[in-house]
């Protein structure tokens, strides 16, 4: 690897640590700010006063507000995030169950974004100055004005109740048990040779995927569009075409290797967001994900849960940006040379 | 037989509703291996004609009427793909700007690979030698180091010289070189202008030599066609055109150009502009007829017919035996400043460094920009600072002004060391220094109109000015520098970049500077602009008086307008002295090699720029 693209990383994951440590007391203070008495959440309704007091004391919720935020970011550092209040369990076990299935709809989500984007951006592109321009970006328009979860219902109605096509429910059909080995279905379909069960799980994945990306592709569709016009307008595209090289040549190798950089940046922002697109649409399509876990969480004030969520987002956020710059670095001679 | 034939090329677009003509009536016949120069002003429509021959128009623009053809085939109703088999073939072009007519982000050896992929070489361990083969013909050394560069890695040169290298690759009939050197230094100009022609010897291709610079067309060309708002006024042999020019615009374009030897005359400066393109449409007669000096009444009733006026010499102009009356009087050289009251600025060792990267676990390494550098500016004197681009008379600039910090050495003002920052300092200078900025374009705020920029400096004085105020000191500066008062409710891009120009000096002189620091201010402009810009100079300095520190590439303009010049190499002074002692007898190699890289004024005269350059890095 250039030594640029690490020095670059190196610096990434050196920046990356007091960001976390400021997420992590936002997140502390402001749940501590609401009228929730995260003791008396983790008793039973029948709990005395007297039990409810005892156990203030016993989570140390008597103590200043610095002092709980120090031993819980203490018990965090080795792997503690508390026991949900909920679900009675310990709250890390909960994010390593649901966090790899989030993130395998997440890839697939960015999969169908940036197909749907680079293409749609190359035909608006292509019919750039023609009477099917208007058109193109009326649809691009009308694509980006709709929000992940409207997509998702209505693909529940068209693919799965009216067409039957695709299964809008859970993660598994019941008639499967799922393979255990890393957490990632897929992958350990595949690891154990269930070629059935790796597609099933994929086609429970089909349709929140396909609502997570087509609600991003349309700006990346736009601003691959626009970037391409702009270095249509270069020199090097003018002098290429002047040494004869064919038009197509021109798009695929001389003007997407450099359009695809402002591109790039927009989908490292973009993906960061999606994430946060999961959580309605995990819970329309009953999918057992961290956003659905994070949802119920809410619902049940279930503090520890929305916590540990919350730190795992940030991180997430940051590995993508991180990844994406890295990528940036790798395409982009120029700032490859200044990093 | 000739190998690229313009008859009666006409080039239209529909503007506004209305048919304009880019390019009209053109006729030339360029033989094999003969070198044409395209030369006139921007919006000639000179680059018109290289986008012609590979039919790569403007949106809105089409041939309509006329023919062009290459080799006997016509090359606007040719087929796409015939003509696209032509390109980078038998038809190659060298582009104005090297360093953006490369992609970014392939290193040089992808982009020649293509290239000669295209062309039939298909083993690609063959590619990499003709490659190399490619970069020894062009003098690049280094070629294997040079095919994993990036463009951003390699000089303006380097890269031109790259491009060179393509266009020849495949032997073309015909290259064009659309102002090849414009965006280079004046020593890389030479070396690149001798390549081409080098390049076009071995391989017996003609060129039509696309510039502005009609003293350099006829050093290098065989034949020159002049162009003016679309229309050709004067063709002939290179060097019959440049000594006795038979188009009063060709020989006012002459004389608007300050000579770098022999007596200085003054510069004929031509009236406004060259009419654009809607501009043209007013003009029932011959389209120079607003400028012209030989001007008469017939002029202005019709389109004048194209009269040969020597062998193989023409021109379009009814008074083309009278052209040779049009004279620049010889002046005396540029008065020197007045010593009294002492120097107005005065910089003492100063040295600007800068530091490069390192940091973290790296030494630190350093660039000075400036180094060691003293000068004074006297009353009413105009100084010239003199070098190529990285020579650091920029950052002497920036630092005299104060938009940087030197690092050691003093500036003086008004008595005081104006280097420490403080508000009195800072005071000092604004009473002294007005800056003048190279581009007007970036320069001038385009939401403001030119009423308040020209009096933005009325905005940050402690007194407070009313509008009224301002705009009555609006009127006095455009009239001062010779723009209607209409122009101070326009702004900015409603204006020609001449005009901009203007503007952007009077705000410089708005608060009545005593010192004006100007880099390169003339040096994005036509020829005729430059020449109104100069004596604009001259005559305010006369009528108001006023110092000024003039940075430019150009060392005619600089004889033209500075008593006394700086030349600067590697953030150094290397010679300083009486411009008219320095250019006559210039004692240091580097002064000696930029005098050198110049086209000499006679035509005829030998010009050997390379000599110069080998004595300098031996």
């Amino acid at each position: 690897m250039h030594l640029g693209i690490v020095k670059m990383i190196g610096r990434r994951i050196l920046i990356a640590l007091p960001i976390l440590g400021v997420v992590s007391v936002l997140l502390f203070v402001v749940l501590r700010l609401l009228p929730v008495d995260p003791a008396a959440m983790s008793m039973a309704p029948n709990a005395t006063l007297e039990e409810i007091a005892a156990k203030r004391i016993e989570m140390g919720l008597d103590r200043s507000l610095p002092e709980q935020y120090a031993i819980w970011i203490g018990r965090v550092l080795q792997g503690d995030f508390g026991t949900s209040s909920h679900f009675r369990r310990p709250v890390i076990g909960l994010v390593v169950e649901t966090l790899p299935q989030t993130i395998e709809l997440v890839a697939l989500g960015i999969v169908v974004a940036t197909v749907l984007g680079l293409a749609g951006g190359l035909w608006m592109f292509h019919v750039r100055g023609t009477y099917q321009e208007p058109v193109v970006d009326f649809g691009s328009t009308l694509l980006m004005s709709i929000p992940e979860f409207l997509w998702a219902l209505f693909f529940i109605l068209l693919f799965g109740v009216a067409l039957e096509l695709l299964p809008f429910v859970g993660r598994l059909s019941a008639t499967y048990s799922r393979p255990n080995a890393t957490g990632f279905l897929l992958f350990d379909a595949l690891a154990v040779g269930r070629i059935d069960i790796f597609l099933d799980a994929l086609r429970h994945m089909v349709l929140p995927a396909l609502a997570l990306g087509i609600a991003f592709a349309p700006s990346i569709m736009r601003v691959l569009r626009s970037s391409l016009l702009d270095v249509y307008h270069e020199d090097y595209i003018h002098q290429a075409r002047l040494r004869g090289i064919p038009e197509r040549t021109l798009l695929t190798r001389h003007a997407l290797k450099n359009a695809i950089l402002p591109t790039l940046s927009l989908m490292g922002v973009q993906f960061g967001f999606m994430f946060g697109g999961t959580l309605l649409v995990e819970v329309i399509y009953s999918y057992p994900g961290m956003g659905n876990l994070m949802v119920d969480a809410v619902r049940n004030a279930d503090l520890p849960i929305i916590q540990a969520v919350g730190l795992t987002y940030a991180a997430i956020v940051l590995v993508i940006n991180t990844v994406v710059d890295a990528l940036y670095l790798v395409l982009n001679p120029k700032l490859r040379a200044a990093a | 037989m000739s190998l690229l034939v313009a008859r009666g090329l006409t080039v239209s677009a529909t503007i506004a509703g209305k048919t304009v003509q880019a390019l009209r009536e053109l006729d030339f016949a360029l033989a094999p291996g003969r070198m044409m120069g395209l030369v006139g002003e921007s919006g000639a429509g000179k680059s018109m004609i290289g986008r012609t021959i590979a039919q790569v128009l403007p949106p809105g623009f089409r041939v309509s009427g006329g023919s062009l053809t290459f080799d006997g085939r016509d090359l606007v109703t040719m087929d796409a793909r015939s003509r696209r088999d032509l390109l980078g073939k038998d038809i190659a072009f060298i582009p104005q700007e090297p360093l953006s007519a490369l992609n970014p982000v392939f290193t040089i050896g992808q982009q020649i690979d293509e290239h000669l992929a295209r062309l039939g070489v298909c083993d690609r361990g063959e590619r990499r030698e003709r490659a190399l083969a490619m970069f020894d013909a062009v003098h690049l050394p280094h070629g294997a180091d040079l095919l994993t560069k990036y463009p951003h890695q390699l000089s303006g040169g380097m890269c031109q010289r790259v491009l060179i290298a393509m266009a020849f690759a495949s032997r073309p009939r015909l290259v064009v070189a659309d102002e090849p050197t414009t965006a280079l230094d004046v020593t890389i100009q030479a070396r690149i202008v001798q390549l081409i022609r080098e390049m076009q010897e071995k391989s017996g291709t003609a060129v039509v030599f696309i510039t502005h610079d009609l003293k350099l067309a006829a050093q290098i060309c065989d034949e020159i066609l002049v162009l003016y708002a679309g229309r050709p006024v004067e063709r002939g042999p290179a060097r019959t055109v440049f000594a006795s020019p038979t188009h009063p615009y060709t020989r006012c374009l002459q004389l608007a150009n300050p000579n770098l030897s022999g007596p200085r005359r003054a510069l004929h400066s031509l009236p406004e502009q060259m009419p654009g393109l809607l501009g043209q449409l007013a003009l029932d007669g011959c389209r120079f007829a607003p400028r012209c000096p030989l001007v008469e009444d017939a002029c202005r009733r019709a389109e004048p017919p194209t009269v040969v006026t020597g062998a193989d010499h023409a021109a379009a102009c009814l008074r083309a035996a009278s052209t040779a009356s049009i004279a620049a009087p010889a002046i005396g050289t540029v008065p020197a400043g007045t010593g009294s009251g002492g120097p107005l600025v005065t910089v003492d060792a100063v040295t600007k460094r800068y530091a490069l990267g390192g940091g973290f676990l790296s030494s630190r390494r350093h660039f000075d920009a400036v180094k060691g550098v003293s000068l004074a500016i006297a009353r009413n004197e105009f100084v010239g600072v003199v070098g190529e681009s990285g020579s650091g008379k920029s950052t002497l600039a920036k630092l005299i002004v104060g938009l940087e910090t030197p690092t050691a050495g003093s500036i003086v003002m008004g008595g005081r060391d104006v280097t420490d920052g403080s508000r009195l300092a800072r005071q000092a200078r604004l009473d002294t220094v007005q800056m003048v900025f190279q581009d007007p374009q970036s320069a001038l705020n385009p939401r403001r109109r030119v009423a308040s920029i020209v009096t933005q400096a009325m905005e940050a004085g402690a007194r407070a000015t009313t509008w009224d105020e301002r705009l009555a000191r609006a009127r006095e500066l455009l009239r001062e520098i010779g723009l209607p008062p209409e122009t101070a409710t326009r702004y900015p891009s409603q204006l020609s970049g001449g005009q901009r120009q203007r503007v952007n000096i009077a705000r410089a002189l708005c608060t009545t500077p005593k010192v004006l620091v100007a880099d390169e201010i003339v040096s994005g402009l036509d020829v005729s602009v430059q020449a109104q810009l100069l004596n604009l100079l001259l005559r305010l300095r006369d009528e108001f008086g006023f110092s000024m520190l003039f940075i430019s590439h150009d060392l005619s303009v600089v004889r033209y307008l500075c008593s006394r010049v700086l030349v600067m190499w590697r953030g150094e002074v290397v010679e300083t002295g009486p411009t008219e002692t320095v250019f006559a007898n210039p004692q240091h190699p580097y002064t000696r090699m930029l005098l050198a890289a110049v086209p000499p004024d006679d035509p005829a005269a030998a010009w050997n720029p390379l000599d110069e350059v080998e004595r300098l890095t031996a």
